[in-house]
């Protein structure tokens, strides 16, 4: 029994696009450990496509189109030789290489491509697309790892710069699954048998690409291409769910990434309310990025129970947070250096960074706080202090940052940070310099959106 | 979307398709052979409609009429200067004949540039190392040289030549000029750093002696052949993919010269040109006294680029290249062109990367600085993602991260704080963004304090360097009665009229950022 034929077999009587992916899966299952080295073993070089026809047409006696028949067995035989490559890791042989297995699977992503424009492969088996321009990109980064571990010891450039040639396999593939995707939207056959409902995924699939590259400039072309095309498009909520939560993931992270936070927040929480509840490792993907802008957009920060479903998001930032809410600044500035490292990796440094503010704003609503009210007059409800000497100010700073005795706190600078928070609209009122007094705006509006 | 090029191999494919016009294609590189051993005979190019036979290539000569150019070309395959030993005289005709005679069919006689053609004995000698050093095609190649070694002069094997000359112009020159199989799908580094530009730079090289340009121009041509043979077919990335012949080194130069002009590479580097290390000490420790007595930025900045290029094709990286880089980024920074500076910066990088030495720490602070100005956060974050601990510690990146935070929060005071006591040169770069910064500043300044503020605390907070000079900085950015005298000082009125104004100046400010910054 060959699982990998009978998946093949299978698929095609009942015309099931994952039967047949599932066929062009290059991996052992455990049901099946021999899954590959089965295949193999079904024929040799010189007469895989006479067998695959063989067995195709006289033993599970399908009628298929000559030529799409054609195309399938030329398709399988393509992976008949990858399959033959990757059996080469089992045999623990120099002669492995992920280049070939690299290069064969790109011969068979070419193969597959013409099955679609000259071959008249229909919509049902979009499936195939998908497992083969998955695979595509791994096999790329696999053989780039290789080639790099090979050349790092040969010292030689041409030029002080190069990266040249780093990532040469992903790049071929990134043109490869740009063909993939140009093959899903722009078919014109009516939607219901359209290669349109794959698009999204092949999207995907460059977005990953670009990425790894640093090539997220190239994103944005496709963005455009898909804007372009937005009205032939089927709705969004009508794609797999799936496609459409990485789909708004990425595009999120790409506007994150250009400092576009309002943007970024409607795409991830679009992503972050689709997105499975038991998909945890996605759900913290987006939470890396939304978590961030939604601070820079809404001043407001994680609950505690969000924050409790994931220990990694927990340590990236519960202490931040802590120190945010309790107006902390040092505690703030010591949590910002112990995950420097992380944050500028996750380039979720520079967003974080203005949380600074919000710590800030919240001790001196403190100081708002304790500054107590007004004698009441005439019986009327008592308003707070609403003109506040800027050196209580200082003295909140100098507390909250471990400034000692010695270290002068610039009054300048406490009116420098104070003017700031004005001018972003955390706290309503003016300074006036010459009284050396700030004043607040009455009526519980001195610190909007606070309560007070 | 559709090309099969992505993006971001578009540029590297101009370059080659550069190549494609008649005009300079040949000149340019060095023309290689088609593998004739291995032609397929499947792919008939057009070529093959011409007719063969030499009877033919005679009535050529007798129809169409030779410009001078074709003439002294054959007249120096003749000249025994030019005679390469182990190439036959008759190898050397027959290939001249076909040479001309494909020239004469495909009415480009007047479009070669005959000048810079290779010799026919070269092309022979080049097939023929092309054959031997290709493993793949030796049996086969082999067999021909003894072919044409016998000078066994058939029918066939003129036809055959024939071909080749036509992939030679049409399917080779499309393909970078190397043959099928040194092609990988990486195309040749160096190649990308070559534009090819017409020819006319190139002679500006001989312009000394213009008499002899020709004859100087078939001397470079033959020293590239000598070194180039395989060394640009065999640069790193197309080394992995075949097996390369004759891996040999980098050029090594033999000029003797100090000074000597830029230009930029149109073909492979003629070591006579190329001064080697010693002499390039020399020269930095000429442009170093030059620029103090002279202060001519743009000789400095021109013989700072031949220095530069030098090393390049000399594949010299040690302490020396840092030092080069490092001072001419400085002086570039000193005068504002920041074209040039981001062009040292790029290369420093890499080169601290390789602990060769030099000042890393400053100039990791400038590339910092520089992000600011240009307001690159992407770059910013691998910037940062670049320092390390170590770094971090030291005075000028603290520097620079200091400014940069400094910025993000909006912290004017301790900006101008920063700016005033900048480490190193960081102030050029400063001096490029600070007028922006004194605007959101204002900005913020107008909507936050009421009803005024002294002139002095403008002049202090944002590093002016007099009430004058900040007094004629409000005005130029807002309107005169703005600032008013009470009580003997004047005063900044703020509030939401001027606060808009700043707010607009300052959005001004924000957007042209010139990102090249080139002058």
């Amino acid at each position: 029994m060959i699982s990998i034929l009978e998946e093949l077999a299978e698929g095609q009587r009942q015309l099931s696009g994952p039967l047949v992916a599932a066929a062009l899966t290059p991996v052992d299952t455990s049901e099946d450990p021999n899954r590959l080295q089965s295949f193999y073993n079904f024929s040799n070089a010189a007469q895989i496509s006479t067998s695959l026809r063989h067995y195709l047409t006289q033993t599970c006696r399908l009628k298929i189109p000559k030529q799409e028949l054609n195309a399938w067995i030329d398709l399988f035989s393509a992976y008949w030789k990858v399959v033959g490559e990757l059996l080469k890791f089992g045999e623990s042989s120099t002669r492995a290489s992920w280049v070939q297995v690299f290069d064969n699977w790109r011969d068979l992503a070419n193969v597959l491509i013409r099955a679609y424009t000259n071959f008249g492969f229909e919509n049902w088996t979009i499936s195939c697309l998908y497992v083969v321009g998955k695979y595509l990109r791994l096999f790329a980064s696999k053989a780039d790892a290789e080639t790099s571990a090979q050349s790092s010891d040969a010292f030689y450039q041409e030029d002080a710069t190069t990266d040249f040639g780093k990532n040469a396999k992903t790049e071929e593939a990134a043109r490869v699954l740009n063909r993939m995707f140009t093959l899903c939207l722009n078919d014109r056959a009516p939607l219901e048998a359209s290669r349109k409902w794959g698009v999204y995924y092949m999207t995907n699939l460059l977005f990953k690409t670009y990425f790894q590259i640093n090539a997220v400039g190239l994103s944005k072309n496709l963005l455009r291409a898909l804007s372009a095309q937005a009205k032939e498009l089927p709705d969004l909520e009508d794609f797999p769910k799936s496609h459409i939560v990485t789909f708004k993931y990425f595009v999120g992270v790409i506007y994150f990434l250009d400092e576009n936070y309002g943007e970024a927040e409607e795409h991830l929480a679009y992503a972050w309310k689709l997105c499975h509840r038991n998909a945890t490792k996605n759900k913290e993907l987006i939470l890396t990025y939304l978590v961030p802008c939604h601070l820079v957009n809404t001043h407001t920060l994680p609950s505690k129970k969000l924050l409790s479903h994931s220990p990694r998001l927990e340590t990236l930032f519960r202490s931040l947070c802590d120190c945010i809410r309790k107006g902390d600044l040092h505690g703030f500035d010591t949590a910002m250096t112990a995950g420097e490292e992380e944050f500028v990796r996750r380039r979720i440094y520079l967003p974080l960074e203005r949380g600074r503010d919000i710590a800030l704003r919240n001790l001196f609503r403190k100081v708002f706080i304790a500054g107590g009210f007004e004698e009441s007059k005439d019986g009327q409800p008592p308003i707070r202090r609403t003109r506040i000497p800027v050196a209580e100010f200082a003295a909140a700073l100098r507390i909250r940052t471990h400034a000692d005795s010695r270290t002068r706190i610039d009054i300048d600078e406490v009116e420098c940070l104070l003017s700031n928070l004005i001018y972003k609209g955390l706290m309503k009122g003016y300074i006036a310099r010459e009284r050396g007094m700030i004043v607040l705006s009455k009526g519980g509006t001195a610190f909007p959106g606070t309560g007070v | 979307m559709s090309s099969g090029l992505p993006p971001w191999r578009a540029s590297a494919s101009a370059t080659t398709t550069a190549s494609v016009y008649p005009s300079h294609a040949t000149p340019a590189y060095i023309p290689v052979q088609a593998r004739r051993s291995l032609t397929t005979p499947s792919k008939p190019t057009p070529a093959v409609s011409i007719q063969p036979a030499p009877a033919d290539a005679d009535s050529a000569r007798k129809r169409v009429e030779f410009p001078p150019a074709v003439r002294s070309y054959v007249q120096r395959c003749f000249e025994p200067e030019h005679q390469i030993p182990g190439v036959t005289r008759q190898e050397m005709e027959t290939k001249l004949k076909s040479v001309i005679t494909e020239a004469a069919q495909s009415d480009s006689l007047y479009k070669i540039d005959w000048a810079t053609l290779p010799l026919p004995q070269v092309m022979v000698q080049n097939d023929k190392t092309r054959i031997l050093a290709n493993p793949e095609a030796s049996t086969w190649g082999s067999l021909y040289m003894a072919a044409t070694a016998s000078s066994a002069q058939t029918y066939k094997h003129d036809e055959s030549s024939k071909k080749r000359k036509s992939a030679e112009y049409q399917t080779d020159s499309s393909s970078n000029g190397f043959p099928p199989w040194r092609q990988t799908n990486k195309q040749n580094a160096f190649e990308d750093r070559i534009t090819y530009s017409p020819t006319d730079k190139r002679q500006r090289i001989d312009f000394k002696n213009p008499t002899s340009k020709s004859k100087a121009n078939l001397e470079m041509r033959k020293k590239r052949f000598e070194d180039t043979r395989g060394s640009y077919g065999s640069s790193p990335s197309s080394r992995a993919a075949s097996p390369s012949p004759t891996p040999t080194g980098p050029v090594v130069g033999r000029c003797q010269e100090l000074e000597k002009n830029y230009f930029r590479l149109t073909s492979a580097p003629n070591p006579d040109t190329v001064r080697p290390l010693p002499v390039l000490m020399k020269t930095l420790d000429l442009l170093k006294k030059k620029w103090k007595s002279d202060n001519n930025y743009t000789y400095i900045c021109d013989q700072f680029k031949s220095l530069r290029q030098d090393l390049t094709v000399q594949h010299i990286r040690n302490e020396f290249t840092v030092i080069v880089y490092e001072i001419h980024a400085r002086i570039a920074l000193e005068k504002g062109d920041l074209g040039e500076y981001n062009q040292c910066q790029t290369q420093l990088r890499a080169l601290y990367a390789q602990q060769l030495g030099g000042h890393p720490t400053e100039f990791k602070a400038y590339r910092i600085l520089y992000f600011i100005h240009t307001r690159n956060w992407t770059a910013m974050n691998d910037a940062l993602a670049d320092l390390t601990p170590a770094d971090k510690q030291t005075h000028a990146v603290k520097h620079a991260l200091d400014v940069r935070s400094a910025l993000a929060l909006g912290n004017y005071h301790r900006f101008f704080q920063l700016y005033l006591d900048t480490p190193n040169m960081g102030a050029y770069l400063m001096d490029m963004f600070v007028d922006r910064e004194r605007l959101s500043a204002l900005a913020v300044i107008c909507k936050a304090y009421k009803p005024d503020v002294k002139i002095r605390f403008i002049t202090e907070e944002l590093g002016f360097e007099s009430d004058e000079q900040s007094a004629r900085f409000i005005l130029d950015h807002s309107a005169e009665h703005f600032l008013q005298e009470k009580d003997g000082v004047v005063k900044l009125l703020t509030g939401g009229k001027a606060a808009q104004l700043f707010e607009l100046s300052k959005n001004e400010a924000h957007r042209v950022v010139d990102i090249k910054g080139q002058i």
